[in-house]
């Protein structure tokens, strides 16, 4: 390979790099920018250092944020991923039943947040929604899914879970089709049980999905915002209040850019630490299984 | 063909010319919704209802009689402000927005908005015209801010057939508290009588109702909230006595916990309680159900201002003002603007009709105001209204900040204390970090 042609090869490339570098890199070094200084949405403001990340590490309302951003999204990825691969077993095969309610259970996933929120209202809401009839009419006290504290985050994670279930679903299908049908028929003919067969034939072959469902569900319910902002607004008492939500009002309710700023660049540190982590652990789990 | 497709060309190219716009344009941006579907084409005013069919029904009426100017509108949604922040940013805001005037010092303060008073004198408004409320809500620094449109608090709406029930009526009007624990008394009575709830609360997502009672009862015992425009001061003996006694409420049980604010009016509507503390903006929608035959509130509503309960008769209230964003304008444009504020102070009784307290003494005190249902009960309003101090920043992020910290303490998730302390230090610090 000559010179001259590395330039050409650069050439058919630079359309995409420069339009990545325009808007993902230069807001990625533009907002660090802004986390280093006391600044407002106007541009007025001044170089404070790391001023705004000792504020965020003693600010008792963004580690609440973080606390509930963790734990609302280990409620959504394991619930997420195995509801969308049990789905996924269940309908993946040829039939017109199983394309219609394929269609059905993506159905949600086109929804905008707006309505998938309203609908969500309108079943969680204690005084009048579906759940709460329904707890009337059994002679129960309605749960308070928007107020009660403890039952906030698994409100999210309900009206999560079914918003999002859609994309994980397909994928699981589309890793599903490519697993070679002749290895079923040899675990047949070898007596293999249901079971057996899913354990040692479908999961090791949907390895790969697997991983890229819980690393790209984890890395979208890391910035779950919103769901908090529409349905409960973050409370009640910040308990439902995640780390997106808690930039956006400090950049749009409270003009603090800089602070905000320095809040985006440490939840991204974590979701950079959290899918590397992953990465690292699945791809240890694989050389293991190589191993053997 | 090749001589002919020019010449179709040029023929279409000709024909989609039009006669050149020599009117000027203002390019105004407000909320209250968008209902172009009803009444995009109406300029009849006193047919229009509500905050937005009024809203869009006055500026098609202004257009209209208005050849020479265009007010050209953009709609966005409650309340706009993130996007009117990105217009003003970009160097790009519009003529006249809608504003609360709690927000009008955030862009003041930056000199974002242009003081009005030449305009208002070019239309002919003294600031002298307005109702105490709006002229405090407006005025910073001695400086008008915005043209005031209307005053809107809280208000106590009543079924008074639950009311009546309860044997809480005298006169034919219900009989409200006059201190707090009047309030618990009666409420223990309705309660036993009726067996609902006395209070309707939308305690859920909604942070101004608990900010609104906080406020508003620790102004009527005379605290200061804002020693100065840095600083705010909840955790006082007053702060303390209020927040003790919305939590006691809710301990008892006489007011619903779990309610969001579509949940309080569904519930207040179907005669599920017998006051719904809310804003001046229900009146409309309560008004049309107390006159429909075979819905559980007709005939069963009256509205007042929030009764006193602890020393004087004060309520921390809001408006909605037209501002003036600053910008280069040509003086057309600035006649324009002028001519706008005139329409829009002549047709303050229109706007009343919404349910929010005019903006305008001469208005409030009108018989075609008080002739309007409820009006002469909640008129004190105007005189008992009390905005936040008009040097203080960030009105809106700390009310949001104060309402959570309060609803918390009054649903019993924090300790009255802790929730006073630690609102008081979350908004310290906000504003201390004001440039």
């Amino acid at each position: 390979m000559n010179g001259a042609r590395d330039w050409r090869g650069l050439l058919f490339v630079a359309p995409f790099m420069l339009l990545y570098a325009l808007i993902l890199v230069f807001p990625l070094f533009r907002g660090l920018w802004l986390s280093l200084n006391r600044v407002d949405l106007f541009g007025d403001g001044r170089f404070v250092g790391a001023a705004n990340y000792v504020r965020l590490a003693n600010d008792p309302i963004f580690s609440t944020a973080l606390l509930n951003t963790f734990k609302v999204t280990l409620m959504i990825v394991p619930v997420l991923t195995v509801l969308a691969l049990l789905l996924a077993l269940a309908l993946n095969n040829a039939g017109r039943g199983a394309a219609l309610l394929r269609g059905i259970f993506f159905s949600s996933a086109v929804l905008s947040v707006t309505i998938v929120t309203l609908i969500w209202r309108f079943v969680l809401a204690p005084d009048a929604g579906l759940l709460g009839e329904a707890w009337k009419a059994a002679g129960w006290q309605p749960l308070a899914f928007l107020s009660d504290p403890h039952l906030v985050l698994p409100a999210l994670a309900i009206t999560t879970i079914w918003w999002s279930l859609g994309l994980p679903m397909l994928l699981f299908l589309a890793g599903l089709q490519q697993i070679p049908h002749d290895m079923y028929e040899a675990a047949a003919l070898d007596n293999a049980s249901r079971w057996t067969t899913f354990r040692r034939i479908t999961v090791p072959a949907l390895r790969r999905t697997i991983v890229l469902v819980v690393m790209l569900q984890t890395a979208a319910q890391l910035q779950l915002f919103g769901q908090s902002q529409l349905l409960t607004a973050g409370g009640p008492s910040g308990a439902s209040r995640t780390a997106v939500l808690f930039l956006f009002e400090t950049a749009f309710g409270r003009w603090e850019l800089g602070y905000a700023s320095a809040a985006a660049e440490m939840l991204f540190l974590l979701i950079l630490a959290v899918t590397l982590a992953q990465y690292w652990a699945t791809g240890r789990g694989r050389e293991a299984s190589g191993a053997r | 063909m090749r001589r002919l497709l020019p010449l179709l060309l040029a023929a279409l190219a000709l024909g989609s010319c039009a006669r050149g716009d020599d009117r000027t344009h203002i390019y105004l941006q407000r909320f209250f919704g968008e209902c172009g579907a009803e009444y995009g084409g109406s300029t009849d005013v006193a047919k229009a209802e509500g905050e937005c069919g009024i809203m869009t029904a006055l500026i098609n009426r202004f257009n209209a009689e208005n050849p020479d100017l265009s007010v050209d509108v953009n709609v966005v949604a409650w309340p706009g402000y993130p996007q009117l922040t990105a217009q003003m940013a970009a160097r790009d805001p519009p003529d006249l927005v809608t504003m609360h005037e709690g927000v009008i010092s955030d862009y003041a303060a930056k000199g974002l908005l242009e003081p009005v008073d030449a305009y208002l004198a070019q239309a002919g408004i003294s600031i002298a015209r307005f109702t105490e409320a709006s002229r405090q809500g407006v005025t910073i620094g001695g400086r008008a801010y915005g043209l005031p449109w209307d005053t809107h608090g809280g208000l106590f709406h009543v079924n008074t057939a639950l009311f009546a029930k309860a044997g809480l009526m005298k006169g034919g009007k219900p009989v409200l508290p006059n201190s707090a624990e009047e309030l618990i008394a009666q409420a223990r009575q309705f309660q036993q009588r009726t067996g609902k709830p006395y209070l309707l609360q939308s305690n859920v997502g909604d942070p101004a109702y608990a900010a609104r009672n906080q406020y508003s009862y620790m102004m009527a015992q005379g605290a200061a909230l804002f020693p100065d425009a840095r600083h705010i001061r909840l955790d006082t003996a007053e702060g303390r006595r209020v927040g003790a006694f919305f939590r006691r409420i809710n301990a008892e049980r006489l007011g619903t916990l779990n309610m969001d604010t579509p949940a309080a009016i569904a519930a207040f509507v179907n005669g599920e309680g017998g006051i719904y503390p809310t804003g001046t903006w229900m009146i409309g929608s309560f008004q049309k159900e107390a006159e429909t035959p075979g819905r559980p509130l007709y005939a069963s509503y009256a509205v007042f201002p929030y009764p006193r309960l602890w020393g004087r008769p004060l309520e921390f209230v809001s408006g909605h003002a037209w501002v003036v964003p600053a910008r280069q304008r040509s003086p057309r444009q600035r006649a324009a603007i002028a001519r706008f504020f005139r329409f829009m102070a002549a047709h303050n009784f229109d706007w009343a009709r919404t349910g929010h307290i005019p903006a305008f003494q001469a208005v409030l005190e009108s018989a075609a105001f008080r002739a309007l249902p409820h009006r002469a009960d909640i008129a004190p309003l105007a005189a008992i209204g009390r905005p936040l101090p008009t040097n203080v920043q960030r009105q809106s992020a700390i009310e949001g900040i104060v309402g959570e910290e309060m609803a918390a303490a009054s649903t019993g998730q924090k300790p009255v204390a802790a929730a006073l302390a630690s609102a008081e230090r979350r908004v310290n610090e906000l504003l201390s970090q004001v440039n």
